[in-house]
């Protein structure tokens, strides 16, 4: 049941990945990051029950907060051409 | 139109900016018994600052914490670190020695590692954000 789950995470992976490969736009490919770590938490939390290791959430949420804060980053580097600044003057 | 003018991505970030400082403090001071510990607790509290000024600005973001302070920090928690370990030449042992900090060694080296691992997360959680810092600042 376990390793059932398990491979099919392992399959939307593979496919996640190609699509961020081949993407035809930039959306297309953060889109395709962020399932990509969606999905590795999913696997940490599966293999954190699976090894018995109860400990594996607290790894899991960590991931799940960096991948939200990455995408914003990403995605606010594109379309500001900056991380830090007020963009309230431009655009 | 502005990033902070984006309903779904302010409301969302101000629910989790400060589940992210307090599960910080939980890898903080539970890393003596499950995954963590300073460094880790320092990037994540630091991955806070990071959203807040991803949605705010830096210049926001620099009235919570200015540049010098988190500088100052950075070199407080090495301070720390360093304190513990000559405390331990001082009250008779090796460097970082911590089973002489308190009458039972075992409490010694948990009051030794909770010091250490302050010193190392106070360090890193201020010199990642100076380092976001730096680059956010950059302007083409």
């Amino acid at each position: 049941m376990i390793t059932t789950a398990l491979i099919a995470i392992m399959v939307v992976m593979v496919i996640v990945l190609l699509r961020a490969w081949l993407g035809p736009s930039l959306y297309d490919r953060v889109l395709a990051i962020n399932t990509f770590g969606t999905a590795t938490v999913l696997a940490i939390a599966i293999l954190g029950f699976y090894m018995q290791r109860p400990a594996f959430m607290d790894i899991a949420i960590v991931y799940s907060l960096i991948n939200f804060i990455g995408t914003v980053a990403v995605l606010k580097l594109y379309r500001f051409d900056s991380l830090g600044h007020r963009e309230e003057e431009k655009s | 139109m502005s990033i902070r003018r984006n309903p779904v991505l302010r409301e969302s970030s101000h629910l989790l900016i400060p589940a992210i400082l307090l599960f910080a403090l939980y890898v903080q001071f539970h890393g003596d018994y499950g995954p963590g510990g300073g460094f880790q607790a320092g990037v994540i509290f630091a991955s806070a600052i990071i959203l807040y000024a991803l949605l705010h600005g830096t210049r926001r973001a620099e009235k919570i914490i200015p540049l010098k302070l988190a500088r100052t920090f950075a070199a407080l928690g090495i301070l720390i670190y360093s304190f513990t370990g000559i405390l331990g030449i001082i009250l008779g042992g090796n460097f970082l020695n911590y089973n002489v900090l308190a009458h039972d060694p075992i409490h010694g080296q948990h009051w030794g590692i909770l010091l250490i691992e302050l010193g190392v997360g106070i360090t890193v959680g201020s010199v990642i954000i100076s380092i976001f810092y730096a680059f956010a600042k950059f302007k083409k």
